[in-house]
């Protein structure tokens, strides 16, 4: 059973931080709405994905479902794509996996190795970098695809 | 120019091709390296090479737009040289203002708290941390310290005001807090930048890159185990 109302409620969360992070970044202003559209919809897509495929895939597809819309929004407003691409790739940046990864090495360093905490840094770790890794795969597929053209994208 | 800012390489070569085919040149050959671009340009028959040093700035989207639209402005309307240094010239950075982006990104990370399954105080204690932290960050940034300092020490900060959650039970996810309150300095953009380049054929800029964002990571975490040694907190049981 698919809890569609979660899934909404927690999208327009994530759109929070996308914008949050693109500001950082300082993107033109006029593209600060799409930054929170693509943070929503990556993010709820991955939830609803979540249902069916492991965290990883669900990243994956949702990362190439972005990567797609960001060539059309790049094209149509003469922008480069990374503006919508990553301000809405950063509600899924595994920040929390790595955060514990790191956690779990200073406690191994300051009380000594145990199997638990060995486990706990080995796990968080994969996580952190398989789900980066499907993330930059995501992203990098559309525009490979769109490379092999002579025409360049913009 | 481009490198400066955090565009990706792939963007770079591309561009500078163009802008120099639209201005009259035969070809325009460009090497990269993490610190500095080679450039040769071949007009005439005679060829021009110049090197450029790069300076790491922080990543400002805007003004990578602003050079894009200028080439493809340059090329529809075939305008020529003296127009292009009057528009690159004139390229500014437009930063959003303090007072603004300090309550967003609180708000920001406050929102990654609460999809992490954080509770309300402890909403309140991240949404004032990341605000803080975001300050510090700004304020040390235009003292122009290091990138890799500025990490530090927002890290340290967040933590330490962070830390404020476990301190009399205010939050029972006292652990979650500190976790979603330093997100705010995740280096998400040289990564994926980095696999990026990689990924299309710029082998030493990816690794350049990947260096630059880990180097930044650990600057964070040092920041972080500094600040809970000084509390002496177990945050993370």
């Amino acid at each position: 059973m698919i809890d569609w109302w979660q899934i909404f409620a927690n999208a327009l969360w994530a759109g929070l931080p996308a914008v949050g992070f693109a500001m950082i970044f300082n993107v033109p202003r006029s593209t600060l709405p799409f930054c929170a559209f693509g943070g929503a919809f990556t993010y709820g897509l991955r939830e609803l994905l979540l249902n069916f495929c492991s965290i990883e895939l669900g990243t994956f597809i949702a990362a190439t479902a972005i990567g797609i819309i960001g060539v059309f929004w790049s094209r149509r407003y003469i922008m480069p794509r990374p503006i919508y691409t990553i301000a809405s790739i950063i509600p899924m940046i595994p920040g929390k996996y790595a955060y514990e990864m790191m956690i779990s090495l200073v406690t191994i360093s300051a009380n000594g190795v145990t199997d638990e905490l060995l486990a706990k840094f080995i796990e968080n770790g994969l996580y952190a970098v398989s789900i980066l890794f499907a993330i930059a795969l995501g992203l990098v597929l559309p525009s490979l695809h769109y490379t092999k053209r002579k025409q360049p994208i913009l | 120019m481009l490198l400066d800012y955090g565009a990706e390489s792939h963007l770079i070569e591309q561009i500078s091709a163009r802008l120099g085919k639209a201005l009259g040149c035969s070809s325009i050959e460009i090497s990269l390296i993490p610190s500095a671009i080679v450039l040769t340009s071949l007009i005439d028959e005679h060829s021009i090479t110049t090197t450029r040093r790069a300076h790491h700035q922080p990543i400002n989207m805007s003004i990578v737009h602003q050079v894009v639209s200028i080439c493809v402005f340059t090329e529809k309307h075939k305008e020529n040289l003296a127009f292009v240094e009057n528009k690159l010239n004139n390229v500014h950075a437009n930063y959003y203002p303090a007072w603004l982006l300090i309550p967003i990104i609180g708000l920001a990370c406050a929102a990654f708290g609460h999809l992490h399954g954080v509770d309300w105080p402890g909403f309140l204690v991240t949404f004032l941390a990341a605000a803080i932290g975001m300050g510090v960050r700004i304020w040390l940034s235009r003292l122009n310290y290091s990138l890799l300092i500025v990490f530090a020490f927002t890290a340290f900060t967040c933590t330490l005001i962070a830390s404020l959650a476990t301190y009399q039970n205010f939050s029972a996810t006292g652990g979650i807090v500190l976790s979603s309150s330093v997100l705010l300095l995740v280096p998400g953009f040289p990564y994926i930048n980095a696999i990026l380049d990689a990924f299309k054929g710029y082998l030493s800029m990816g690794w350049g890159r990947w260096m630059q964002a880990t180097l930044l990571t650990f600057m964070t975490s040092l920041g972080i185990i500094l600040a809970m040694h000084l509390i002496g907190i177990e945050g993370w049981q």
